[in-house]
């Protein structure tokens, strides 16, 4: 095996592990050209490529397609009148300082989610990745860690009730155990803080996935490196880390920002009807029904997420310049 | 007293950042394995607590402290006749049902669009980017978006002839990304010399694909329906909006939820859900385990079968 060869087969050895713990785990991808089939007639192509299309088109492409379209159309007592084009739905949005309130909070709330998952996440995705030297023990404190992952958000949601509450577990710690506190805080439950907290643990392991992905397949040689030419661990971590590792948290950055902005029930649940988001708000114009408001409110909230996603790797652009 | 909690609060997160950022690896490693422990806490505790919470006796409450630890009582509870259990009981049928269909279908869609991605076409980049998309679009909008389409194509939600099927539709859709990443790894180290020796032979496209190909990646195939299944019993915010009178497990835990009393079966129903995921991940390990050791015995070293995200000796090699 020539030099070359075992270079390619290295590479590609490395990428397919990413890939299948990445698939594992639902992270990040990255898109591959993979080139092992055999040549084919494009009507072999076609039949391979025809079921997953057709599939998502139906099911993925026209929903949000369909979105915008209804944003534009007529509202009638039960539904929408497709041949009568408004932009009445808009118009009440804007016209109701609830929802531009909301939207500024639903910003807001998504960017402090997804800052605190950077916080939280980062260390623990480079423990993972290089404080555990055994690849047998990383692979199942991964697994462990990316466990709740799977289990029912519904079901996540609801456990954090027994914690919060005003009889919850923290409370009964505060008052009752270590006695710091005469009265338990009201402020547990229902309120931004236990919102904020339950999204960032339904969404972090959106963060740490991508950036272990990254960390993982960092080479010890370049960091060995450029200790051995005398660079301070601050450096190195500024220098060689963290630039390696940008893609993963820029991933991570965008999932959690997206479904944050989106989230319905973790708001409605934790915040017990009294704190809205878009989601929430989207949904109760949804029950009335008046669906081009509803529409409205969705499509105004794809806005703003392609808005956060375009200047996220615009960021990013600009870091692999400098 | 509130600062000190404060600071308490911003300590904690900022050290463990900080002895990354100051610090050699060996030297802040005592304080990331006394965070990541931290970190567990924080991801497993509120189920501890419901768990335990879950294994009062009769008077149990749905707050601390647990009354008359420990009993199965929430659990037979949720085998009696309150027309609450009756309609879970419901919604468990319901949902196996659903999951074992869009198992069966994520399964072949994955693997024909596995098949599809070997090699590159018009449109590759495209398409990996709409089942990226469907990654990325919240649950939320997505059940908006169809049950407008229903709605505009005149198709009744809930039980009758389609009622099913965007159901269906969003939940495959939502597992689609999952299953295909499960046999895009299946195929990046897959060999195909034994096609190409099979069509040296004479073999038809078809009889390739049946005699050589399917069996060499079926245990792929059977792991990405694991997690169509997986992600289909747990799917919700994708379904609600879509499902009219069909209340899948999740739907049902929902509604429950959100009505005025509340009582410890919640809990138990929870924990129930939470060990069916977890039986379905310890599968889906062995499973994977299996296909790793079939498919890459030349490169498998410690015999694991878990493939690890690491440069493997072949890196060396290349020196």
């Amino acid at each position: 095996m020539s030099n070359e060869d075992a270079k390619h087969t290295a590479l590609e050895e490395a990428k397919r592990a990413v890939e299948e713990a990445e698939a594992l785990t639902g992270g990040s991808a990255v898109a591959v050209h993979a080139t092992t089939g055999p040549r084919r007639s494009p009507l072999v192509t076609l039949a391979w490529v025809a079921p997953g299309t057709i599939w998502l088109l139906l099911f993925l492409i026209a929903p949000l397609v369909m979105i915008v379209l209804v944003s534009l159309w007529q509202k009638t007592p039960v539904g929408f009148d497709p041949f009568v084009f408004t932009t009445e739905g808009y118009t009440k949005l804007f016209q109701t300082p609830v929802y531009l309130d909301t939207l500024k909070d639903t910003i807001i709330r998504a960017l402090l989610v997804t800052a605190l998952c950077i916080l939280i996440g980062y260390p623990i995705a480079y423990f993972l990745a290089r404080g555990v030297s055994s690849i047998r023990y990383q692979i199942a404190l991964f697994v462990f860690v990316l466990a709740p992952f799977w289990v029912a958000y519904v079901v996540r949601i609801v456990a954090w009730l027994p914690v919060l509450g005003r009889q919850g577990v923290i409370n009964y710690f505060l008052v009752e155990v270590i006695g710091v506190r005469a009265e338990p805080i009201d402020a547990l439950l229902y309120s931004n803080f236990a919102i904020i907290l339950a999204l960032v643990q339904l969404y972090v392991l959106f963060m740490v996935t991508p950036i272990f992905f990254q960390l993982a397949t960092l080479d010890n040689a370049a960091i060995e490196a450029a200790r051995d030419l005398g660079a301070t661990p601050a450096k190195v971590f500024r220098e060689v880390v963290l630039p390696l590792s940008l893609p993963g948290v820029l991933i991570g950055c965008i999932f959690v920002f997206v479904l944050v902005m989106g989230e319905f029930a973790t708001v409605r649940l934790i915040g017990g009807g009294t704190i809205q988001s878009v989601g929430t708000l989207v949904y109760d114009y949804y029950k009335l029904p008046d669906l081009p408001t509803a529409a409205a409110g969705a499509t105004i909230l794809v806005a703003v997420m392609t808005i956060g996603v375009a200047v996220l790797l615009r960021f990013s652009k600009i870091r692999e310049v400098v | 007293m509130t600062w000190l909690w404060y600071i308490i609060g911003v300590a904690i997160l900022v050290v463990p950042f900080a002895a990354m950022v100051l610090l050699p690896i060996q030297r802040s490693k005592p304080v990331l394995t006394v965070y990541f422990v931290l970190f567990v806490i924080f991801m497993y505790g509120p189920m501890v607590a419901m768990a335990v919470l879950s294994l009062q006796g009769t008077s149990g409450s749905m707050t601390l402290p647990a009354k008359d630890l420990f009993s199965f009582h929430w659990y037979s509870e949720l085998n009696s006749s309150m027309s609450v259990m009756v309609a879970v009981r419901e919604g468990i049928g319901k949902s196996l049902w659903l999951s074992l269909i869009v198992a069966v279908i994520t399964a072949a869609l994955s693997l024909t669009l596995g098949m599809a991605f070997r090699r590159q076409f018009r449109g590759s980049g495209a398409l990996f980017y709409a089942i990226l998309l469907s990654l990325m679009t919240p649950g939320l909008l997505l059940s908006l978006g169809l049950s407008f389409l229903l709605y505009y194509a005149g198709i009744q939600k809930g039980e009758g002839a389609l009622g099913y099927v965007p159901i269906i539709g969003v939940q495959a859709v939502w597992a689609l990304p999952f299953g295909f990443l499960v046999m895009m790894s299946i195929f990046n180290r897959y060999d195909a010399r034994a096609e190409e020796a099979a069509r040296d032979l004479g073999a038809s496209n078809v009889t390739t694909f049946r005699e050589v190909t399917l069996p060499l990646i079926w245990t792929g195939v059977f792991g990405a329906g694991l997690f169509g299944f997986t992600l289909a019993l747990n799917e919700f915010e994708r379904t609600f909006l879509v499902s009219g009178t069909i209340n899948t497990l999740p739907l049902q835990l929902y509604i429950i939820t959100t009505a005025s009393v509340l009582r410890p079966y919640v809990y138990s129903l929870g924990v129930v859900t939470i060990l069916l995921s977890f039986l379905l991940i310890a599968l889906f390990l062995v499973v994977s385990g299996v296909t790793g050791r079939k498919t890459t015995r030349a490169v498998e070293e410690d015999g694991s079968g878990v493939d690890t995200p690491s440069m493997t000796p072949a890196a060396a090699g290349g020196d």
